[in-house]
């Protein structure tokens, strides 16, 4: 039962997550962990999931780039549409699968781009949304690109850049930086145990979290399975 | 209705006011410190204390007391506050068109002008402030030397970047002034304060009483003061505090 958990938390939080995005919908979309844990659950109504769904909804076929997009998608691992909710907004330290053998060339050119002035980010309006989040999960393979490319993120707006995505890195980045995070999105193993990384003014959490389109902070301490003794 | 607002000045002058006599108090008192007190605001609402002109600035309470809130949730691009024409025709009488055009520009820029006066060209403000959040930006500054046309000047600390910085707009245009060298994180839900001290051209500012610009302004400021944020910041100010000088 332990491992099944574990792997469930796994797909929730690795690379190619997103790729297996193809179930079919139905109208409770629990997260993987919500099946073994009923208090983990969410609906397609919950606010935080139609904000992600509206985000990145690709039914009307508005970005620029689809050759930058599909090379995108292919060195992430992923395959659009993507299932919704794309970002719960849970990880746990050293849960990263091994990203595809592509990858390595994507973020070299993205390093690239985020190096040239001027240089036009791939955005939503230029890959689309699941570009976005492709984009999203490449830069997280290099803590250098991330940090530049968070900013891009920023900058580019809350109509460009998936909310949930941008809260994510920045948490943990702001780790790396030996900072405490503060969305509650990152999680580390303690002695077997899943606990949440440091976090500053967790009171407020779920006003930032709403923000960002991330399930409620209650709701992400269960996805993680804070307090479990994991392997 | 009769809508009624309060500010209590730390010199012991407490006085209430119609709202419709704001202008009348706007003559500074030289020396005296004016510490605007939010205690008689209704939570929920809009402040009465000042006129917020873009963004959604709501009185809320953190620990039992009433603080000002801009919700940059709610922040949307273009989209000044509620109400923006009447708020600027109480504050510039006839030139209010022009002073909306200009704000228009800078809707990503929530911005709430204390009513109590007029006019700030010398002396210090200080404004207590606690970042609650913002993805995309936050921010909490100083408005000041507000001009009938929309012209701002406002020094801000914007937790995305650690740092503080001097901006102007100008018509329509934000253009960055200077930035202070000292990078100072600040932990979220944790109160700290800005204060900056015009004389003249001089312009200094503190944050939690660290020295942060020692900077000389192309020309004397004069205009209106208040409170600035930026896009989706989540800010709440308390303790705003001015005291004019004659020099």
């Amino acid at each position: 039962m332990r491992f099944r958990r574990l792997s469930a938390l796994a797909a929730l939080v690795a690379l190619p997550a997103a790729a297996t995005a193809q179930a079919k919908k139905t109208t409770r979309a629990p997260s993987p962990r919500a099946k073994l844990v009923p208090e983990c659950s969410w609906k397609p109504s919950d606010a935080w999931v139609k904000r992600q769904a509206e985000f990145f909804d690709e039914s009307k076929h508005d970005w620029t780039n689809d050759s930058l997009r599909a090379a995108l998608l292919d060195a992430a691992g992923l395959k659009a549409p993507l299932k919704i909710p794309v970002q719960f907004g849970v990880r746990v330290e050293g849960s990263d699968a091994t990203p595809p053998t592509s990858a390595g060339v994507m973020v070299e050119a993205l390093k690239k781009l985020a190096s040239t002035r001027g240089s036009t980010w791939p955005t939503r309006s230029v890959v689309g949304a699941a570009g976005t989040h492709a984009v999203y999960l490449l830069v997280g393979l290099d803590t250098t690109l991330a940090r530049i490319a968070l900013h891009r993120m920023m900058e580019a707006g809350p109509a460009e850049s998936p909310a949930a995505d941008v809260a994510t890195l920045e948490d943990r980045l702001r780790l790396l930086a030996g900072r405490k995070q503060i969305y509650g999105t990152q999680f580390r193993r303690n002695d077997g145990k899943v606990e949440l990384a440091p976090m500053e003014d967790s009171a407020h959490a779920d006003l930032r979290r709403e923000d960002a389109s991330l399930p409620p902070f209650e709701l992400g301490l269960c996805m993680a399975g804070v307090g479990e003794r994991k392997g | 209705m009769q809508i009624w607002f309060r500010f209590v000045a730390a010199v012991g002058l407490s006085a209430t006011l119609p709202l419709s006599l704001a202008s009348q108090v706007a003559t500074p008192s030289t020396g005296k410190v004016t510490h605007v007190s939010l205690a008689g605001e209704a939570a929920g609402r809009e402040p009465k204390a000042f006129a917020p002109l873009v963004g959604s600035w709501v009185i809320t309470k953190d620990a039992g007391q009433n603080v000002l809130f801009i919700d940059g949730r709610v922040w949307k691009r273009g989209q000044p506050a509620g109400g923006l024409a009447d708020k600027a025709r109480e504050l510039y009488g006839a030139r209010n068109e022009e002073f909306i055009e200009s704000i228009k520009a800078f809707a990503y820029y929530p911005i709430a002008v204390y009513k109590g006066l007029d006019n700030f060209e010398n002396g210090e403000i200080s404004v207590r402030f606690q970042m609650i959040g913002g993805t995309l930006d936050r921010c909490a500054g100083i408005l000041f030397d507000v001009k009938p046309n929309g012209d701002y000047l406002t020094v801000r600390y914007n937790g995305t970047e650690d740092n503080v910085v001097l901006w102007t707009f100008n018509n329509g245009v934000r253009k960055f002034v200077n930035r202070a060298p000292t990078l100072v994180p600040l932990e979220l839900g944790t109160w700290h304060t800005l204060k900056v001290s015009i004389h003249g051209t001089s312009m200094k500012s503190w944050l939690d009483d660290q020295p942060m610009h020692d900077y000389t302004l192309p020309h004397p400021v004069a205009g209106k003061i208040g409170v600035w944020s930026k896009t989706d910041s989540m800010i709440e100010f308390a303790d705003f505090t001015v005291t004019p000088t004659s020099k």
